[in-house]
């Protein structure tokens, strides 16, 4: 019995020892945002001085009113990137539970054939759809359009997977009832299913707008002008037009970007966290 | 049995009601679908088989555009450079990604196992647009951050960028800084999932810890394991953003990889079957890498 408490108390040191060395490491994994967000603070002449900074040496906010009066319209950028966000976000929402549904709960002649190729779809990278989407944008008039690029993300292989592994595992008494009552498909689907959703809906919806804010491959090849930039390709621009000497200015840019999926993670963490092991798990 | 299914009374009309609202739901992810995924795939391939130029007119060229890649000593780099990158990003990935699951698979208070998906996720969502400018500045030969504390213990400076030989290790470890939380999230799923009775009757048994993963806990997530390293790969492959911004394919094209050369094909010299033919290449890579993954993953589950 004795040994037992003694092996029990070593598991616990070696326990917090391990938990202390991933905290050194953690802490390592922020060092770059620490590092971005101080810099934003600092003077322009101070932006490569030794050593830098972890923690804003100020508050001074003038990097951050040189990135709105810049030449670059930063300010028209970010709206794009939050118009093509939401559009898409919401977008997803209705096509990917709509069509989870019917892969989950409905019976209909080639329902598993379809659901296979969709799936498929998961294997093709963007970059074996990009040219003939191009060539057809080019040819009605999409290119350059920030809507041209929310337009092909509307719906996800993704996004339908995802909805349908959660429905899957969801009771169905409800539905059932209410049908047994006479309601109609739809308006089961809209009363019913959608509330218990939620959870799924809220996981699906932050990553599809963490994804698209972030597109940059697709962007890049869509996108050519500044107006219709989106901001991963603005901050590229920004650094170049900017020169060497504004990485404050850059940073402050940066931290701006940055901001919506920063706080988005750090309210839903639950959710993206769910929803991410949710998909790979149960592949 | 997994539709709704009290149809057995009035057979006809509810299953017709049934198929009609599935067509119907159904309809939007399929339109936008085809138009967008499987339809630009066909042409893909189609594509690359010609020689396209909607101005001077286009023509047929049968492997042509495969022939010429397969053959072209800069494109074979090119494909060897991104093998190399998607081979150790992925490793490292993973293989970090089970290592810190595994470290982070204990009791501990929930604010900080709250902290720690923070701080290893927060890489993750951010764009590696971003990230990789942030990075382009750490990696500064005489102005880098890193450099700076290299020196300061007196180590020398390293050229992270401009150097031919190291380029593409740093644009790796960047890769495996932004990417690896995202397996230790899964990992850490994958390992709760492990049944405790398994666990604690081979510490009764005083089975060796590294034993017990070996011949319990591996086993067990190995579908996990699988499933990851396809993700990875198929992300990995498709590499573009970090090298773009961290070292433009350079020094020379040590670290280009082939999402560059299509776009540079494709959209800089508008040869756009050569670009369409490197695509598909691209595509019958992770097509290869995830038939290979099904057939071990169901190997293993058989076992």
């Amino acid at each position: 019995m004795n040994t037992m408490m003694q092996t029990r108390s070593a598991k616990r040191i070696i326990d917090w020892a391990i938990i202390a060395c991933m905290m050194l490491l953690a802490i390592g994994m922020l060092l770059p945002f620490l590092w971005l967000f101080s810099m934003s603070f600092r003077s322009v002449s101070d932006a490569y001085k030794m050593p830098p900074s972890f923690l804003p040496p100020s508050l001074d906010l003038t990097n951050y009113w040189a990135v709105l009066n810049s030449k670059v319209p930063f300010i028209r950028i970010y709206a794009n990137s939050v118009m093509i966000a939401v559009v898409v976000t919401i977008g997803q929402l209705i096509t990917c539970s709509l069509a989870a549904f019917a892969f989950s709960r409905l019976k209909f002649r080639g329902r598993d054939a379809m659901f296979f190729i969709l799936l498929v779809g998961l294997m093709f990278p963007a970059q074996v759809t990009i040219l003939p989407i191009y060539l057809g944008y080019a040819r009605t008039g999409l290119v350059n359009q920030p809507m041209g690029l929310a337009l092909m993300y509307l719906t996800s292989s993704f996004g339908v997977f995802l909805m349908r592994q959660f429905m899957v595992s969801q009771p169905k008494a409800l539905e059932e009832a209410a049908l047994m009552d006479g309601a109609g498909y739809i308006k089961i689907f809209w009363r019913i299913s959608l509330p218990q959703l939620r959870p799924a809906l809220s996981a699906l919806g932050i990553i599809t707008f963490t994804q698209t804010w972030n597109y940059y491959f697709q962007a890049k090849v869509l996108l050519g002008k500044q107006d219709q930039m989106t901001l991963p390709l603005a901050m590229d621009v920004l650094r170049g037009y900017l020169g060497a000497g504004n990485l404050s200015v850059v940073m402050a840019a940066m931290s701006l970007s940055i901001l919506p999926v920063v706080l988005l993670f750090l309210i839903a963490q639950k959710f993206v966290i769910e929803g991410i092991t949710m998909s790979g798990i149960k592949n | 049995m997994t539709a709704i299914d009290v149809s057995r009374n009035r057979p006809s009309e509810l299953s017709r009601a049934q198929a009609r609202t599935g067509y119907l739901f159904v309809l939007p992810t399929a339109v936008l679908y085809l138009t967008f995924v499987l339809a630009p795939v066909v042409v893909t391939c189609i594509l690359a088989f010609a020689y396209f130029d909607p101005m001077l007119g286009s023509h047929w060229v049968g492997f042509d555009n495969f022939a010429r890649f397969f053959s072209d000593r800069r494109s074979l780099q090119i494909l060897s450079n991104t093998l190399r990158f998607t081979f150790f990003a992925v490793t490292f990935n993973v293989a970090i990604g089970l290592v810190l699951a595994i470290a982070l698979n204990r009791m501990m208070p929930s604010w900080l196992l709250y902290f720690f998906r923070l701080s290893f996720f927060l890489p993750v969502i951010i764009a590696a647009a971003f990230v990789s400018i942030v990075w382009s500045y750490l990696y500064g030969d005489d102005l880098g951050v890193i450099n700076y504390y290299l020196r300061l213990i007196g180590l020398p400076g390293v050229r992270w960028l401009t150097d031919a030989d190291q380029a593409m290790t740093s644009i790796i470890i960047m890769d495996v800084w932004k990417n690896t939380g995202f397996f230790m999230i899964i990992f850490i799923a994958a390992l709760q999932g492990v049944p405790k009775a398994i666990i604690e009757a081979a510490v009764m048994d005083g089975t060796p810890a590294w034993r017990q993963f070996v011949r319990i806990t591996l086993p067990y997530i190995s579908p996990v394991v699988f499933f990851c390293i396809v993700y990875a790969s198929i992300g990995a492959l498709q590499v573009y953003e970090s090298i773009v911004i961290l070292t433009q394919g350079g020094p020379g094209d040590t670290t280009r990889s082939l999402s560059i050369l299509i776009v540079e094909e494709g959209f800089g010299s508008f040869q756009i079957g050569y670009a369409a033919a490197i695509s598909v290449v691209m595509t019958a890579i992770i097509l290869v890498i995830t038939a290979i993954q099904q057939l071990l993953s169901r190997r293993w589950v058989q076992q």
